[in-house]
């Protein structure tokens, strides 16, 4: 609150505040009741029936015990997130000069690339996947275009292999690393930038020193979103992958359309849940660090 | 500032690659998109390359096949249900979320806005099973209550920021003024935040719209949107009758966004990801 706020607030208003105040919270109840009733208790309940097993004599945490100790269900976990980490390495590699250049190069408000950006976010998955289905397809418009240029001399079979997951994911999530390093780059002085430069550092040291260092934060944001998209697409991986791509959400819906086994793909789920929950309490750890800054 | 006023004279070859770049980076954003677009308007029974001949034959089969449409319809429904739902609950949350010193009030928008965090096959696998304890199962209610949960926080977060940029001061003067606080919500409080309700609300539809993780779990008869019934015929035939659908749903995702533009701007709803 400001001076001027202080002064200009007549008895009053101040008296109403002071109401606002103690029943501030009320608002909120009806959604957080929606939220307790349609949320919390799903995922609850859905713990609960990650405990129960189809064999009769089964253990409370007999799928548990499965996932972690067989190798093949810890090989998926690991997949799981080795695909998440990779695909945000990507993703900030590829879009952190695409931000610089749009906070930096572009004149105006930008609003054609902001909108050319969020755009493809709007189209559906099936869309983008069948997009990449065909550019990707033995015969295909890239095959023939690079064959063209003369850079391979027999047609790329692309599809259905690792390389068209993360062509998918990183066209997927690729945008939201961008948003989120652009509007943090968008709060960097410049003039830091320039008296670098004037006191004789080359352009690439200002960048390492000054520039990258201030908009680590953004980095850090995006990287979390972006990782935490990851752990749960799966249909990525179903359309493009062709089984070429296990991850824990793949399995999931595996198991819940082919096996049928209810308790094993809920606790599949609640290991989901507990990399969301991480990815969750980082996140707020980092905008509360912000928020004290 | 003798330094800088060099770079500029020189021809700036680290400036050419970035816009080279950047220029690449946008071709592989529309590429897929671009491209489902043209086979939506060829002629070929199935994808082939290069495109032969264009016509709107996919666009006859798009409207003769029946589930196309009917999906069409029943994923506006739950939009339109999640949406509205999502502002009845939302908004109030938001007014209270955006004023409020109380040292809960972090804590309580981290948890609406929770349901943005959660992977969606769980959120969809949780959900099913738990309206079928309650006997909803697979039924239209549990569709839009499902999408409801996702939409909700899309309304908090730019109601919120709408109300908060707004400040308190005309809200204030009204109050000093000797209106009281119905004439103050009705007068001041809602023509300042219509704009974000409106953006939110479109923008929860979108969300909505487009969801599939979730939807997919309750597939049946009469709970199909149109991703599940476009992710079931793309693995079971090919021809390009899903890109005209694709497409079509694509020109309506893009005029409801450039409506959400001209409200509030996209930055509200997409600037503050967190």
């Amino acid at each position: 609150m400001t001076m001027a706020d202080k002064i200009t607030l007549s008895p009053a208003a101040t008296a109403s505040r002071r109401r606002k105040t103690t029943h501030g919270l009320l608002g909120t109840l009806p959604a957080v009741f929606f939220l307790v009733v349609f949320f919390v208790l799903p995922l609850i309940d859905n713990t609960f029936n990650s405990l129960e097993t189809r064999a009769e004599d089964g253990g409370a945490i007999d799928n548990y015990m499965r996932l972690f100790t067989d190798s093949y269900y810890l090989e998926v976990i690991l997949r799981t997130l080795w695909v998440s980490f990779l695909s945000t390495v990507l993703c900030i590699v590829i879009g952190y000069p695409v931000a610089y250049y749009m906070v930096r190069h572009v004149k105006g408000s930008g609003a054609l690339l902001i909108f050319l950006l969020v755009a493809p976010l709007m189209t559906s998955i099936i869309m983008r996947t069948y997009g990449w289905q065909i550019l990707l397809a033995r015969n295909g418009p890239l095959s023939d275009w690079l064959m063209a240029l003369g850079l391979i001399d027999r047609p790329l079979g692309l599809l259905r292999s690792p390389v068209s997951v993360y062509f998918g994911l990183v066209h997927i999530l690729a945008p939201y690393m961008v948003i989120s390093i652009a509007s943090v780059l968008q709060t960097v002085d410049r003039r830091l930038e320039e008296a670098s430069l004037v006191m004789g550092a080359s352009r690439f040291e200002t960048f390492r020193r000054i520039t990258l260092p201030l908009s680590t934060s953004g980095i850090v944001t995006g990287s979390i979103i972006v990782f935490m998209l990851c752990n749960g697409s799966f249909l990525t991986m179903l359309l493009l992958g062709n089984g070429s791509v296990v991850t824990l959400p793949l399995l999931i819906y595996q198991q819940f359309v082919l096996v049928n086994d209810t308790g094993f793909a809920a606790a599949m789920g609640n290991v989901l849940l507990l990399l969301a929950l991480i990815c969750l309490y980082l996140q707020l750890r980092i905008v509360r660090g912000k928020g004290a800054a | 500032m003798p330094a800088i006023l060099s770079n500029r004279k020189r021809p700036d070859t680290g400036l050419m690659v970035l816009r080279i770049f950047v220029a690449a980076f946008f071709i592989f954003l529309l590429a897929p998109i671009l491209i489902v677009v043209l086979y939506s308007v060829s002629d070929a029974a199935y994808t082939v390359w290069p495109i032969q001949d264009l016509s709107l034959r996919w666009y006859e089969r798009m409207i003769e096949y029946r589930p196309f449409l009917t999906s069409l319809g029943f994923s506006f429904k739950v939009a339109i249900w999640a949406a509205a739902l999502s502002i009845l609950i939302g908004v109030p949350a938001a007014l209270a979320l955006a004023r409020s010193r109380s040292p809960l009030a972090e804590a309580v928008t981290t948890f609406l806005l929770a349901p943005l965090s959660m992977p969606m096959i769980l959120l969809g696998v949780a959900l099913l099973y738990y309206f079928s304890w309650m006997g909803l199962g697979v039924s239209q209610t549990g569709v839009i209550l499902s999408h409801t949960v996702v939409s909700l926080p899309y309304i908090v977060r730019t109601v919120a920021a709408v109300y908060m940029n707004a400040g308190k001061g005309q809200e204030e003067s009204a109050a000093i003024l000797g209106a009281n606080r119905v004439q103050v919500f009705v007068r001041v409080t809602l023509p300042m935040i219509r704009a974000g309700i409106l953006a939110g609300g479109i923008f929860a539809m979108l969300i909505s719209l487009d969801n599939l993780p979730i939807s997919f779990f309750f597939a049946g008869p009469d709970t199909n949107t149109l991703p599940v019934v476009m992710l079931a015929y793309q693995q079971n035939q090919f021809d390009p009758a899903i890109a005209a659908i694709s497409t079509t749903q694509m020109v309506i995702a893009i005029a409801m966004l450039l409506v959400v533009q001209r409200l509030t701007g996209l930055h509200h709803i997409i600037g503050q990801q967190r």
